[in-house]
């Protein structure tokens, strides 16, 4: 597409996009080994912060808090997700598409006001604010996020597979399981991790439907910004969470370049 | 096949409760004084009307159109040639290209904000290479934040249409006798365009909105519509005041709304 255009600006165009995308996250990770509290100036290489996320305790309990959250949204997620983008896919087009239309509706939505949205129907709800009301946003903006993964490849599925299936004496129940999931098996996992992503680093949605004093990381960073409350360890926490997600998403990509060489050497 | 539409419909139940109930709700509160957390007899009222006036909202109104339209702008101006040669691309790598830049979205924002605060003021740890910004508070500040936290948005949906567009058709404009500029603007940039209106969209909607960016980059001088409505939400707790503001919010969305359905039906540029 480019041969006769010059290279050059493009490639230059696209080095200074990744630098100041990822210049921030540079600067993130030269925080979390400096010795100085006050991040100003580099003083000393020193892992002292890691070791300080352990110690901390109330950014331990954001940590922990934030996990929590995450592991069950993303498992709701997934699961109500990928059966409704079962159902999604087997109505006809023009209900599939007004469904579509109300799925992205968070998607699309900022956040804030996904936000103040939740946070004004759970006030008229006998529950109270903290960690039910965050799950249960958490649950609300992951689940779309889990249809639009795995509908795409619901299409790409032959329509007869489930007659097939039924006519091969399964039951709707097992033909779901049996023959549908585990065909698109490859984007459940992909929309799981796209929820689970989005949790742990989700802020404004969370900042809005919490109460309590119910902290995650992101909650935890809001209210210590400037004071002398902050701590650096959250750099090194999330300089882990990056490198982790880099690892995951590496052997995801290294397992999957084997397995199409596999195939191709068959 | 027809047994498994059932699946859904729990879902469209969560849905009717989760969207539109709130946004009744919002244009209730915004024309009347019902207390949503002591939920009583309410009666209707206009008196949120003259918030629109004061000058802290007409101000954040101003910024944030100011400041959401500029940095698409610029996202626009540097992301569709970075998709272009992205979808260009012929290695194996280029998927890790792509993953490359999707990491960082799922890298925590406020953290990312604050590496750049850090960054503006004059003694910095980029000192340490002999370079020294002054920039906290300025525009260019907030810019530079936007765009590098959004830049991500706008990238990617270009990137998976122009990945899908049939290639022969370049080849065929070229073989009738269109140049490369006439190849682009007849044939590329149109069949780009739902890509290009869903990162418009994914860009300027954040950028509007964000009220953590403005406050630390613009060093508590510059507010935006968010920060209205995260004072008067919860700070100020006034509810009522900031439904009225919401519904400017919302105006706007569902004219964005309007415009990706127009291109893009099913939403598969969103992911």
């Amino acid at each position: 597409m480019i041969d006769r255009l010059k290279k050059a600006p493009f490639i230059m165009v696209t080095a200074f996009s990744y630098f100041i995308i990822y210049f921030p996250i540079f600067v993130i990770v030269l925080l979390s080994v400096n010795a100085s509290p006050s991040g100003q100036t580099f003083t000393e290489f020193s892992f002292v912060w890691y070791k300080e996320i352990f110690l901390n305790e109330r950014l331990l309990t954001a940590i922990f808090n934030t996990l929590l959250v995450a592991v069950i949204s993303t498992a709701v997620a997934t699961v109500v997700g990928t059966l409704t983008a079962i159902g999604i896919n087997s109505l006809t087009k023009t209900y599939r598409i007004r469904f579509m239309i109300l799925n992205n509706v968070p998607v699309i939505n900022p956040d804030i006001v996904t936000g103040l949205s939740l946070m004004l129907v759970f006030s008229l709800l006998p529950i109270s604010f903290g960690m039910p009301t965050m799950l249960l946003a958490h649950i609300f903006f992951s689940i779309p996020f889990v249809v639009l993964t795995v509908l795409p490849k619901l299409k790409e599925l032959d329509p007869n597979l489930m007659d097939a299936a039924l006519d091969l004496g399964c039951n709707y129940f097992e033909g779901v399981v049996k023959v549908i999931i585990p065909s698109i098996k490859t984007a459940i996992i992909a929309g799981a991790l796209i929820a689970f992503t989005m949790s742990i680093d989700d802020f404004v949605i969370s900042y809005f439907t919490t109460g309590n004093g119910f902290q995650n990381v992101s909650i935890w960073i809001y209210s210590r910004l400037g004071r002398r409350t902050f701590s650096p360890a959250v750099y090194a926490y999330n300089t882990l969470v990056v490198f982790l997600t880099i690892g995951v998403l590496g052997y995801i990509n290294v397992n999957n370049i084997i397995r199409v060489k596999r195939r191709s050497e068959k | 096949m027809k047994h498994l539409r059932k699946l859904s419909y729990p879902y469209l139940v969560w849905m009717v409760l989760l969207v539109f109930v709130p946004t009744l709700l919002v244009l209730l509160l915004s024309v009347s004084d019902l207390d949503v957390f002591n939920a009583g007899p309410f009666r209707l009222t206009f008196e949120w009307i003259e918030f629109l006036g004061k000058p802290k909202v007409t101000n954040a109104v101003r910024n944030s159109i100011y400041y959401s339209f500029l940095a698409t702008f610029f996202s626009f101006l540097i992301g569709y040639p970075v998709a272009y040669y992205l979808a260009s691309l012929k290695t194996r790598f280029k998927t890790f290209y792509v993953t490359l830049l999707i990491i960082p979205i799922w890298s925590n924002m406020l953290l990312r904000i604050i590496a750049w605060e850090k960054l503006f003021f004059p003694i910095s740890i980029l000192n340490m290479f002999g370079i020294s910004f002054d920039l906290i508070g300025t525009d260019y500040a907030i810019l530079i934040g936007m765009v590098s936290m959004y830049l991500p948005f706008m990238v990617l949906p270009i990137y998976s249409v122009l990945e899908k567009m049939d290639r022969s058709l370049v080849d065929a404009a070229k073989d009738l006798g269109a140049n490369d500029f006439q190849t682009f603007y007849k044939v590329i940039f149109p069949l780009s365009i739902s890509g290009v209106v869903s990162g418009t969209i994914m860009t300027l909607l954040p950028a509007m909105t964000a009220f953590a960016l403005p406050e630390r980059l613009g060093a508590g001088k510059i507010q935006l519509i968010g920060n209205v409505i995260e004072d008067y939400f919860l700070k100020t707790n006034n509810i009522n005041a900031g439904s009225l503001i919401s519904i400017l919010l919302m105006v706007v969305i569902v004219f964005m709304f309007i415009a990706i359905l127009r291109f893009d039906k099913e939403g598969e540029t969103l992911i």
